[in-house]
C-alpha cells in the first residue's frame, strides 16, 4: 500500500503538520542541502591540503601534530563542539547569530549564510579529520610505489611529484571515502541541525520521533537511504573514471 | 602472562598510545571503585549549594539540582565502561557469527550478507534513532542498539578475513585430517582473528561512546536520571552561559577517553598480522 503510494510521489501525510510528508521535507531541504554544501567545502578546503603537507613532511613534528591534531578532532562530540563555538563565535565574541537558519529567499539573501558558518564548521570537523587520516595514509601508500621512484629520480620537483604523481593516485582512495563522509555527515547532520535549532531534515528526524511522528520518519529515512544509494553508485562510477584499471563489468 | 607482555610491547616507543592506555586505566579504575572514590551522592540533591562553581568541597562544581559534577563524572565512568564492553559484546557476538557464517557457508552467506547491506544502507546514528524509537529509553537497550549499529560493520570485515583464511592451506588440512565444519570455523579459523578482532573492539569502544553520548544529548539514549557524561552534557546544555565548567569536564572526558582508546586501537593495528590490515576501518 505504502509502497505504490511512494512511486506514485505520495509518501502520506504527517500527523503533526496536517501536510503532505513530502512538503514537509521539501520545507528543510534548502537548509540541509545548502548546510552539506558548506560542510563539503570546509572539508575539502581543510582536509586535503592539511593531508598532503602530512604525508610529504612524513615523520616530521608537522606530520605528529596534524595526524594527532586530526585524530582529536575527530574524538569530539559534534554537539560539545557545535554549543563552544556558539559560546565563544556568539555569546562571547558576537560574530555569528547562534541559531535558526531565515530561507535564502527572505531578507538578507545571500548574507543569510552567516547563520550556517559556524554549523557547518561544527559538522566539517570530524569529517575533515578523517578526510586528512585518509589523504595521509594513502599517499603514504603510493609514495612507495615504482612510478613514484622514476619520478624523483628523472630530478623533479619534489611538490609536483607529490601533486603530480602521488595525490593524484591517492585521490582514488579518498573519492572511494565520499560515499562513506556522507553517511557520517548524516549522522551528524541530525545532531548539530538539533544544536543550532536549523530548520532542516536532521532536526525534522529528531523532532518527529519524539512526536512519534511516523509517516514523516518513515519518508525522511526513505529519501536518506535513496540519497545514499544514489551517491554510493556515482562514488563508484567516478571510481571507474579517476582509476582505469577499474572496469565496471 | 606472556600475552600481556606481547600486549605491553605494542606501546614500546609509542609515549602517546602509552599515555592513552594510562588514561584507560584510570577510567577503568573510576568505574570498578566508583562508590569508593565519589565524595557525594550522585543523585542527592543539594538546592542550596546548586550551580557553584569549581572548588570545594565540589570539585567540578554542582549542576542546576546542585548534585556534585564530580561525583556523576566518576559514575559515568562505569556507564562509559559498560556502554563501551556492551556494545563491542553485542557487535562482536552478532556481527562475527555472521561475517562468519557468512564466508563459511557461502550460500548462507548470500543472504545474511544481503540482509547486513539493508543495514549498512542507514547512516550508523540514523539506525540507532530508528532502532531507539522502537524501544524504550534504558541501559542495556542502548547497548543493544549500538551494538547491532557496529555488528553490521564487524560482519563485513570478518567476512573478507574469513574468506581469506578460507582459502589458506591450513584450513584445507584440517578439513583433511577430518575436522568437521565447527571445528574447523572455531577450533582452526577463530584463533586467527582474534587479534583482529581486538583491534575492531577497540574502535567500536570509542565510536559506541561518541553514539551513546549523542543518542543522550537527543534525548534518546539512557534514561535522563543515569550519571552518564552524555546526558551530563544535555541536561546542563541550558546552562552553558551561566555555568560552562559542567560541560567542559564532562566533554573533555569523553574527548579523552574517546582519543586515548583511538590510540591505543592504532597502535595495535600496526602491530597486527599484516594480512589484515587493511580490512580494518578506524579512525
Amino acid at each position: 500500500m505504502w509502497l505504490g503510494n511512494v512511486i506514485q510521489g505520495d509518501l502520506g501525510t504527517s500527523v503533526f503538520f496536517r501536510k503532505p510528508v513530502l512538503s514537509v521535507i521539501g520545507d528543510g531541504a534548502e537548509t540541509s542541502i545548502l548546510l552539506a554544501t558548506m560542510t563539503m567545502f570546509w572539508i575539502v578546503l581543510f582536509g586535503i591540503p592539511i593531508g598532503i603537507l602530512s604525508a610529504t613532511r612524513h615523520g616530521t613534528w608537522v606530520d605528529q601534530v596534524t595526524s594527532g591534531g586530526a585524530m582529536l578532532f575527530a574524538s569530539v562530540p559534534t554537539f560539545w563542539l557545535g554549543l563552544y563555538l556558539i559560546l565563544i563565535f556568539s555569546v562571547g565574541l558576537g560574530w555569528f547569530p547562534s541559531s535558526g537558519f531565515p530561507s535564502l529567499s527572505d531578507d538578507g539573501g545571500v548574507a543569510n549564510l552567516r547563520y550556517l558558518i559556524l554549523p557547518s564548521l561544527t559538522l566539517a570537523a570530524p569529517n575533515a579529520a578523517l578526510i586528512i587520516r585518509l589523504v595521509r595514509a594513502s599517499m603514504l601508500d603510493v609514495a612507495r610505489e615504482d612510478h613514484v621512484r622514476t619520478a624523483r629520480a628523472k630530478g623533479l620537483h619534489p611538490a609536483k611529484v607529490a601533486i603530480r604523481h602521488v595525490f593524484r593516485n591517492a585521490l582514488i582512495a579518498v573519492a572511494a571515502a565520499f560515499g562513506f563522509t556522507f553517511a557520517a555527515l548524516v549522522s551528524e547532520a541530525v545532531v548539530t541541525e538539533t544544536v543550532f535549532s536549523l530548520p532542516g531534515i536532521g532536526r525534522l528526524v529528531v523532532q518527529s520521533i519524539l512526536r512519534r511522528d511516523y509517516p514523516v520518519i518513515q519518508g525522511v529515512i526513505l529519501v536518506i537511504v535513496i540519497l545514499y544509494m544514489v551517491i554510493n553508485l556515482l562514488v563508484d562510477l567516478a571510481y571507474a573514471r579517476l582509476d582505469p584499471r577499474v572496469s565496471l563489468k | 602472562m606472556s600475552a600481556l607482555m606481547t600486549f605491553l610491547a605494542i606501546f614500546r616507543g609509542r609515549k602517546l598510545a602509552t599515555a592513552g592506555l594510562i588514561w584507560l586505566c584510570i577510567v577503568a579504575f573510576a568505574a570498578i571503585a566508583a562508590p569508593l572514590i565519589a565524595p557525594f551522592d550522585p543523585f542527592e540533591f543539594d538546592p542550596v549549594a546548586r550551580l557553584s562553581e569549581p572548588g570545594t568541597p565540589y570539585l567540578f562544581g554542582t549542576d542546576h539540582f546542585g548534585r556534585d559534577s564530580f561525583s556523576r563524572a566518576i559514575y559515568g565512568a562505569r556507564m562509559a565502561v559498560m556502554i563501551g564492553l556492551g556494545s563491542v559484546f553485542v557487535a562482536l557476538s552478532i556481527g562475527g557469527l555472521i561475517g562468519m557464517l557468512s564466508a563459511y557457508f557461502t550460500r548462507l552467506g548470500h543472504v545474511l550478507m544481503r540482509g547486513v547491506d539493508v543495514l549498512m544502507a542507514f547512516p550508523a546514528l540514523l539506525l540507532a534513532l530508528v532502532l531507539m524509537t522502537l524501544l524504550e529509553r534504558s541501559v542495556t537497550n542502548t547497548i543493544i542498539v549500538i551494538g547491532i549499529v557496529y555488528a553490521t560493520t564487524t560482519a563485513r570485515i570478518l567476512f573478507g578475513m574469513t574468506l581469506k583464511l578460507k582459502g589458506e592451506v591450513f584450513v584445507d588440512a584440517a578439513i583433511c585430517s577430518g575436522a568437521g565444519h565447527s571445528s574447523t570455523l572455531f577450533r582452526h579459523i577463530l584463533p586467527n582473528l582474534i587479534s583482529p578482532l581486538l583491534v575492531q573492539a577497540s574502535f567500536i569502544f570509542a565510536f559506541a561512546q561518541l553514539q551513546a553520548a549523542a543518542l543522550d544529548f537527543l534525548g534518546l539514549g539512557l534514561p535522563p536520571e543515569v550519571p552518564s557524561w552524555g546526558n551530563m552534557l544535555s541536561e546542563e546544555r541550558i546552562y552553558v552561559t551561566r555555568a560552562p565548567w559542567l560541560l567542559i569536564f564532562p566533554g573533555a572526558l569523553i574527548i579523552l577517553s574517546v582519543f586515548s582508546m583511538n590510540l591505543v586501537g592504532d597502535a595495535m593495528r600496526d602491530s597486527i598480522d599484516p594480512r589484515f590490515k587493511d580490512d580494518i576501518a578506524g579512525v
